[in-house]
């Protein structure tokens, strides 16, 4: 959607400069939700405020809502169909294919430090291997968590490749490995 | 009131899903148990629908389960309310988050906090994501299997579930004129195959 959205936006209508849309889409990356909805809503706030912002996620989301509802009718009457049956047993396989690759894609985005591996095997085996349900644990805390201690570990590297450079002559700078590039 | 659940849980989810669409799919998953809105496999036949209607597949699903239990109170009407409350739930945290981000925008952008959050944040969810995927893996392919309960039941194995998940695997990586085939197609293709397949065999509970 978001190369539709430059098309339209930056190209044909020239409504943003193209550096605009790129801030827009840094933002629409880093804050939680959809891409294709933050960037709709951050351009819409660009061009009109509060008032572009809801218009222009009303308008990414108005066209399936409609279809979806129409849809679900749909889905609700074939539920006990044989066919019905049949066909979404084998999509449920690509289903899983699909979940499969949105899981390499984003263990691929993801550092692959020890703590970030750590928190992702826990997190797996925590959801896999316990019942979190019975103990009314939502896995939003897990999320928060690491959230917090990503945080935190990541101010910690920061003063710390701080504190080294510090103490670097400047000079001698090349002889002495610089945290930064280790890493 | 089931409409306030909704928004409420919905909000929720769309405050916490890191990482793309698919993040949120533990998240509504758990939500959609908890509250006994829809099974696993109608949520898994829900994400397929999802993937090949327009629209972010995220927002989507999000409307698709809102009206699935909207229409669960009632009628139409019911449903369409349903999936107001779900949609705009889960629209609503990244619209005041990046209102308000907007004006900050260069801070925004080389803050150490936030990236200290997705750097943390992102593991969690490969591996709820990761969680997701054997959950499902156990479900079509080992029904009377589950880890969570730890009953080690290989009943009722599969095989054309497994095999269909090892044809689709490769399928998925195919590049036609150098562009990843779309979901949609795949999905087509699968319940065609789904048909024939499980026409013969006959489908499991």
């Amino acid at each position: 959607m978001i190369s539709i959205l430059q098309e339209e936006l930056v190209v044909r209508k020239k409504w943003i400069s193209a550096e605009d849309f790129a801030d827009m889409v840094v933002i629409a990356e880093s804050t939680p939700g959809v891409i294709a909805v933050n960037t709709a809503t951050s351009v819409g706030y660009r061009l009109r405020g509060v008032l572009g912002a809801i218009i222009g996620t009303l308008g990414v989301i108005l066209p399936s809502f409609v279809i979806i509802s129409a849809l679900s009718y749909l889905i609700n009457t074939l539920q006990d169909n044989t066919w019905y049956k049949s066909a979404f047993a084998g999509v449920r396989a690509c289903v899983i294919v699909l979940v499969l690759n949105a899981f390499v894609n984003l263990g691929k985005q993801m550092d692959k430090d020890v703590f970030s591996v750590s928190l992702a095997v826990i997190s797996f085996a925590l959801v896999s291997f316990v019942n979190l349900d019975a103990i009314g644990f939502d896995v939003i805390y897990l999320i928060i968590f690491g959230g917090i201690v990503g945080v935190v570990i990541s101010l910690c590297k920061n003063s710390h490749t701080n504190n080294q450079s510090d103490d670097l002559p400047l000079q001698q700078s090349s002889d002495l490995p610089n945290e930064e590039e280790q890493q | 009131m089931i409409y306030l659940q909704l928004f409420w849980e919905y909000f929720k989810i769309g405050l916490f899903t890191i990482g793309g669409g698919y993040a949120m799919l533990p998240l509504v998953s758990q939500v959609v148990i908890k509250y006994s809105w829809l099974t696993e496999r109608q949520l898994a036949d829900f994400v397929a629908v999802a993937e090949s209607t327009p629209g972010p597949f995220a927002i989507n699903l999000a409307t698709f389960v809102g009206t699935t239990v909207g229409n669960g109170q009632g009628g139409f009407w019911c449903g369409l309310l349903g999936a107001t409350c779900a949609t705009v739930g889960v629209v609503l945290p990244s619209v005041i988050i990046i209102i308000v981000i907007t004006k900050l925008l260069d801070k925004f952008r080389k803050s150490k906090i936030v990236d200290g959050l997705l750097y943390g944040m992102k593991p969690v969810v490969v591996g709820l994501l990761g969680s997701a995927v054997l959950s499902l893996l156990c479900r079509e392919i080992l029904p009377n299997l589950s880890t969570k309960t730890y009953t080690y039941n290989f009943d009722g194995f599969s095989v054309v579930s497994l095999l269909l998940v090892a044809l689709f695997v490769p399928l998925s990586k195919v590049k036609f004129k150098g562009r990843k085939v779309h979901p949609i197609l795949l999905i087509l293709f699968s319940a065609v195959l789904g048909v024939v397949l499980f026409g013969v065999v006959g489908v499991g509970v």
